[in-house]
């Protein structure tokens, strides 16, 4: 490789040897129309493939580490927001102004429930929000997180699927297990001015004081096409869908009937203490009412 | 500073705007205007990602292939826009939730990529961070005179304090209403039309013949 190599200017011919040809072989030019092809820089210059590859490399491990860096330092404090968040719409589920009342004034007790709507053991809030992390997971696994309110009221999140994208929320239930007591819904990519309309608190105050339970049966929320007419027999299990977002509003109506009955065994179990209660009350008032 | 640095950073205020001149950067410049907000924050983002996109690319200027020069641009860039929207996440996390989509979208805004190839390759470092300052600054500054106006104007606020008092309005007994158009994005291209109209009646030179 001690040659050099020589082009000729007029025709691009290529003559390698330590000196320029006399004359060039194709076009007969003079040997000064020869130049000295310079030996390029590293990896043969800026524009040879090895140099091309070798920057590419070394351009995507600068920035691979340069970002992992970034998000493992700052993974922490955008936990810590989302979990914020999530406990504002827990609070504001439950009507209270998530600026005013914090999450701990409120909320008492959270657990996670299986199907049978028992608490699993061992489980804090730590785990709990654990699980809320992948809400859709967790519900696919039969695991069921549940708030409770220290007024005996519950919060139990919603996921399901809208028009484009995830859908979620929170319904917050009364102590009887079946008033509504209020609900915070989102969404990722529903259509702005139709289906994003859910999220608004316009849309959302429509649903307190509607009831999930149909006799025994947990019929959840039905979002009506048309409008809920205080006359169907259904009203109390109804409220308006979103004009233009009829996919959006059946994703809510489905997400509100499964989500919630997942929870059923538990509002049943609630439910029938609370009527044994009552029941017990009535017969002690009847005994009493005997006895005089 | 010399006077022509200062220009670097003056002219795409005015005569060289990359929004109003150039119509570069619409989409966004419609889509978070709603509030002054995230429009202030919006226009920051694009500031320090077109100003540092431009120093990094300026400094690689003479090792950068120039067959692949398009795709380390991107990849300069792209990475700008990924660390501002960790930080936004971690920092300001009601804001990144309403900007929501549009910070990753910085990638594709016209004015980053259009400084880096048009002057970043061209010329040094501290002209070329000058530059994405001035032109981040262009366009920060008509986000921030649409977003004054779409949110003054259609929710009776700013920065969510409320401006026009609430007797005013019909609900309370008022004579006032919002106009509810400013809220949705045509009416931003509308404004965005009007900011230039009056732009060019003012600077001859760049109207066309």
């Amino acid at each position: 490789m001690a040659t050099k190599k020589f082009v000729c200017k007029v025709c691009g011919y290529v003559h390698e040897g330590d000196t320029p040809p006399e004359v060039c072989p194709i076009c007969k030019a003079p040997a000064s129309e020869f130049e000295e092809i310079k030996k390029k820089g590293f990896l043969g210059g800026t524009n040879s493939n090895a140099y091309i590859i070798f920057y590419s490399v070394v351009m995507v491990v600068v920035v691979a580490a340069l970002l992992s860096v970034a998000s493992l330092s700052l993974q922490k404090r955008q936990y810590e927001n989302t979990l914020n968040e999530k406990k504002q719409q827990i609070v504001k589920a439950l009507g209270e102004n998530p600026e005013t009342v914090s999450y701990g004034d409120i909320i008492s007790d959270c657990r996670l429930l299986d199907a049978q709507g028992n608490p699993v053991e061992g489980k804090g809030e730590k785990e709990v929000f654990d699980a809320m992390k992948d809400l859709k997971g967790s519900i696919a696994s039969g695991i069921y997180p549940i708030f409770i309110a220290n007024n005996g009221c519950v919060v139990v999140p919603v996921y399901g699927v809208g028009l484009w994208d995830a859908i979620w929320g929170y319904v917050a239930l009364e102590p009887d297990m079946n008033t509504v007591k209020g609900v915070v819904l989102d969404h990722k990519g529903e259509t702005p001015g139709l289906g994003a309309e859910i999220s608004t608190p316009k849309h959302q105050a429509k649903y307190v004081g509607k009831t999930i339970y149909n006799g025994e049966e947990l019929v959840g929320i039905t979002l009506k096409k048309g409008g809920a007419k205080p006359n169907d027999p259904n009203f109390a299990h109804e409220v308006d869908a979103v004009t233009g977002g009829t996919k959006t509003s059946d994703g809510v109506t489905n997400m509100l009937k499964n989500c919630l009955g997942n929870y059923k065994a538990y509002f049943d179990g609630v439910r029938n203490a609370a009527s044994a209660q009552t029941a017990e009350s009535n017969n002690e008032l009847n005994s009493e009412n005997n006895e005089q | 500073m010399s006077s022509k640095s200062l220009k670097y950073l003056t002219g795409p205020l005015s005569s060289d705007n990359p929004v109003i001149v150039q119509i570069l950067g619409i989409c966004s410049a419609l889509a978070v205007t709603v509030q002054l907000k995230p429009a202030i924050v919006m226009g920051l983002s694009v500031m320090v990602v077109t100003a540092f996109s431009n120093l990094v690319m300026s400094f690689l200027r003479n090792g950068v292939p120039s067959r692949i020069r398009i795709i380390v641009q991107l990849v300069v860039i792209a990475t700008f826009v990924i660390l501002v929207d960790q930080i936004l996440k971690a920092f300001v996390y009601d804001v990144s939730k309403q900007l929501s989509v549009y910070v990753g979208l910085i990638i594709t805004n016209c004015i980053v990529m259009g400084r880096v190839e048009a002057f970043a390759l061209a010329n040094k470092p501290w002209a070329s961070f000058l530059d994405g300052i001035g032109n981040g600054a262009g366009y920060a500054m008509i986000l921030i005179i649409v977003a004054f106006i779409r949110e003054l104007l259609g929710s009776g606020s700013l920065f969510g304090f409320r401006i026009i008092p609430e007797s005013w309005y019909i609900e309370n007994g008022g004579f006032y209403s919002n106009c509810g158009l400013m809220l949705f994005p045509p009416m931003a291209l509308i404004i965005v039309g009007c900011i230039i109209w009056v732009h060019r009646s003012r600077n001859k030179e760049l109207q066309e013949k």
